[in-house]
């Protein structure tokens, strides 16, 4: 880096603001001479987009923008993503607004002004069919200007409307008008038909009373006619009743033969024996039948354990399918953690060096997440530790609530320890002297640039440097 | 691992471009909204009893939002103060003449501060009244101010590579690319649809650029086709405060954010979050990579604690 700011110096008088709209994306490649790459590569090379520049063309020319400082409509526009050049473009086409800022863009002039110039011949045209009779005027030109057609448009609109409201009063008469008509006429003849029926009911009364002395006879004749049914049947359950006791009597007469006629077999039951042995034989067919019913049910056992396996594979088969993605991940999970546990580990190792405890750390940071390097790099521990100083002892920091107590009374009253700080600031300085005359470390920089003067190296001690310092106060 | 108790609650932590064990931060009293600020410059020791050692602190009678180095001399800081103004102190000056020199000329909050890395005589700040002013050592008056975003610039980092060209966070939402020698921006685009509060260089990549905002995102950009995002890197609970590349490794960068977290990222990675420390218990404002020690980084935060740790190790461990 310190070489090229002497080159980029020479040539910055050479180069002039050039503006580099137009020119060939070049940036994208790396030129070997950076200078002339600066300007290019930091500048906007797309082409311009036309339809960006009519949408800020449309919101610069709206009369609420148009009461609004400059400023905001431009960083409006860039905001949206707008470009420079498309800004300026936007605000060249609307001649009211200025823009703020004078812009080096180049101008395409033959463009701007053919589309500008086309922009207000439609503008007149648009005027002429502007006084519409109909809603049935076409006008091509209507697209292209906007402001102006404001007036035919309302006049259209009132035409419509005019149209409509004389359409449906049209309607409402032929309709409307009279399904009303016979509606209420509806109502006014059912009124009529109500006020007949109520009428008719009058003269009816007496033919009333004489249904009812009819019915009231009819009734009594039914009434006697029950009673004789009753006394029929009543009759008939005697005779019945007769008839069941003498059958009665016929079985009892016939239970005393039997009783006599069992008597005279009783003494010939030693003869009788053979015909208990074909009763067991009857009872023995019927133990047969019931062993085949039992076969049926066992065949069905083997399809239901079938049906259990097959449940088995597709479940079986995402579960294998689960554990194989899940893998991958506890591997890197376990590779990231890993990594974690060894740099602690190793931080731990560390504190046993001194002065630069935090230069330690540079040979392993090479490459993040990469195992194999921490071992590697092990052994570089070994080289760096000859350099400083060996202390071994290392005592961790005062803990933090004690240094919270000091920071609320430094909040409580900051005057004070302001104050105290500042003695303790002048003790600081002392101490920081002496330690700078001790380093004997060179900076980095072997040159110096044009705001030092003199050939003052920083190999020099720290007392020339003060009175560098010096010197610069006195500018 | 070293922990530093300032008074008051920090705003921004610096590794010194001279000595590998030097640093300064920035803190403000009351989280920077009212009250005193102090710079202080601190000193890692090998005694592990005292891991700090300070060497000066500088009172102001505004917050010190942020801190910046001098590349040509190895004493001289330069510190953006809440009021206003931009403060040079020289550690190997006596305090009582300090500050060497105070430059008045933001009309607002001067928010960030940052030192020419390669022509090393030049530094610019950014302040919340839309503006960043170019300045010199030897002259008390800025040599340049660059008008352009229409809301506090919250960044202005130079570029590693190039030495005449900037860049420029703003809360307007959008990032300029500016060139010294031009006389207005060179580049606008908006990186973020809310604020872009930091933004910072690749240090190997001249024309990688990475922004991080108040959505909580941090993406990386191709100058050259800003259209689309190289890597957008999701993870922060809120916003992020603060953006780092790392000057060892390419594609490392570090970030710090409202969520009390320092992440540190490597965007060409698919799962571009390396690790994350949630040391702090307030925001983390500030935050550093040291260019002279590979895998060392600083931060600080509103918990008034600055940590100084390896990449790769607990910050809290002893």
């Amino acid at each position: 880096m310190a070489t090229q700011s002497p080159t980029q110096n020479q040539n910055q008088g050479a180069e002039s603001a050039e503006p580099a709209a137009n020119v060939d994306q070049q940036g994208a490649t790396e030129e070997p001479v950076k200078q002339s790459s600066t300007p290019l590569v930091f500048v906007n090379s797309e082409p311009m987009r036309e339809e960006q520049v009519q949408n800020a063309v449309k919101f610069l020319s709206h009369p609420k923008v148009k009461g609004s400082p400059v400023m905001y409509r431009r960083s409006f526009l860039e905001r949206k993503g707008l470009t420079k050049e498309e800004i300026d473009e936007a605000f060249r086409r609307v001649p009211d607004s200025a823009p703020t800022v004078q812009t080096g863009g180049v101008t395409q002039d033959g463009q701007v002004k053919s589309s500008s110039n086309i922009q207000q011949q439609a503008q007149p045209q648009a005027l002429q069919p502007g006084l519409p009779a109909s809603a049935g005027v076409n006008t091509s030109s209507a697209t292209l200007s906007r402001s102006r057609f404001h007036w035919s448009h309302a006049l259209i609109a009132i035409g419509v409307l005019a149209a409509s409201g004389a359409g449906t009063a049209i309607v409402v008469k032929n309709s409307i008008l009279p399904r009303l008509k016979s509606w209420i006429r509806k109502v006014v003849v059912e009124e009529d038909d109500e006020e007949l029926k109520k009428l008719d009911r009058k003269p009816t009364l007496v033919e009333e009373a004489a249904q009812a002395a009819k019915s009231a006879a009819a009734a009594a004749a039914d009434v006697a006619k029950a009673s004789q049914d009753m006394l029929i049947s009543k009759e008939e359950e005697r005779k019945h009743f007769v008839e069941v006791v003498s059958l009665l009597d016929m079985q009892v007469q016939e239970m005393k033969s039997m009783t006599n006629a069992l008597r005279r077999i009783e003494d010939l039951r030693v003869t009788q024996t053979n015909t208990k042995q074909l009763i067991v034989n009857g009872k023995a067919d019927y133990d047969l039948h019931s062993v085949r019913s039992t076969s049926p049910p066992v065949s069905y056992e083997p399809p239901s354990s079938l049906h259990p396996k097959s449940y088995m594979e597709p479940w079986e088969v995402s579960q294998v399918q689960n554990s194989s993605t899940q893998v991958p991940h506890a591997q890197g999970n376990g590779e990231y953690l890993n990594s974690k546990v060894q740099d602690s580990t190793q931080s731990n190792g560390d504190g046993d060096d001194a002065l630069p405890w935090w230069q330690r750390k540079n040979a392993r940071i090479r490459e993040i997440g990469n195992e194999t390097e921490y071992n590697g790099n092990g052994s570089s521990y070994g080289v760096a530790s000859n350099q400083p100083p060996p202390q071994r002892t290392w005592v961790p920091p005062q803990p933090p609530p004690i240094a919270m107590a000091e920071a609320a009374e430094a909040i409580r009253r900051p005057k004070p320890a302001a104050q105290k700080d500042q003695m303790s600031d002048t003790q600081s300085v002392g101490n920081s002297s002496d330690v700078s005359d001790e380093v004997t470390r060179i900076p980095r920089r072997s040159e110096s640039e044009g705001a030092v003067e003199g050939g003052s190296s920083s190999s020099i001690p720290s007392t020339v440097e003060i009175q560098e310092d010096q010197e610069l106060r006195r500018e | 691992m070293p922990v530093f108790k300032t008074p008051f609650n920090g705003y921004s932590v610096k590794f010194s471009p001279f000595y590998e064990d030097r640093l300064a931060v920035a803190t403000a009293q009351n989280f920077g909204i009212l009250g005193n600020g102090r710079l202080h410059v601190l000193s890692l020791s090998p005694n592990p009893s005292q891991p700090f050692t300070e060497i000066a602190a500088y009172d102001t009678a505004d917050g010190v939002y942020d801190v910046a180095w001098s590349e040509s001399h190895d004493s001289l800081l330069v510190a953006a103060v809440a009021d206003g103004s931009v403060k040079l102190y020289d550690t190997a000056l006596p305090p009582t003449s300090n500050p060497i020199r105070s430059l008045r000329e933001h009309t607002r909050e001067v928010h960030s501060a940052d030192y020419n890395p390669l022509r090393r005589d030049s530094f610019l700040t950014s302040s919340w009244d839309d503006t960043v002013k170019l300045w010199t050592l030897d002259r008390p008056s800025s040599l340049r101010t660059f008008k352009e975003h229409s809301y506090c610039v919250y960044s202005a980092v130079w570029n590693p590579r190039h030495a005449d060209v900037f860049a420029s966070a703003s809360g307007d939402c959008t990032l300029r690319v500016w060139d010294v020698r031009e006389p207005s921006s060179t580049m606008v685009f908006p990186p973020h649809e809310l604020e872009v509060l930091t933004c910072d260089w690749n240090k190997y990549d001249d024309c990688i650029i990475a922004t991080a905002s108040v959505d909580k995102s941090i993406k990386v950009w191709d100058v050259r086709s800003f259209r689309v995002p190289i890597a957008v890197m999701n993870g922060h609970g809120y916003a992020v405060r603060k953006v780092r590349f790392s000057p060892h490794v390419r594609n490392l960068m570090v970030s710090c954010s409202y969520d009390m977290t320092v992440c540190v990222w490597d965007f060409m990675v698919e799962d571009a979050l390396v690790s994350r420390y949630d040391h702090h218990t307030e925001f983390a404002v500030g935050v550093d990579m040291s260019v002279l020690v590979e895998g060392l980084m600083a931060s600080t935060g509103w918990d008034e604690l600055v940590y100084v740790w390896q990449h790769g190790t607990d910050p809290r461990a002893p």
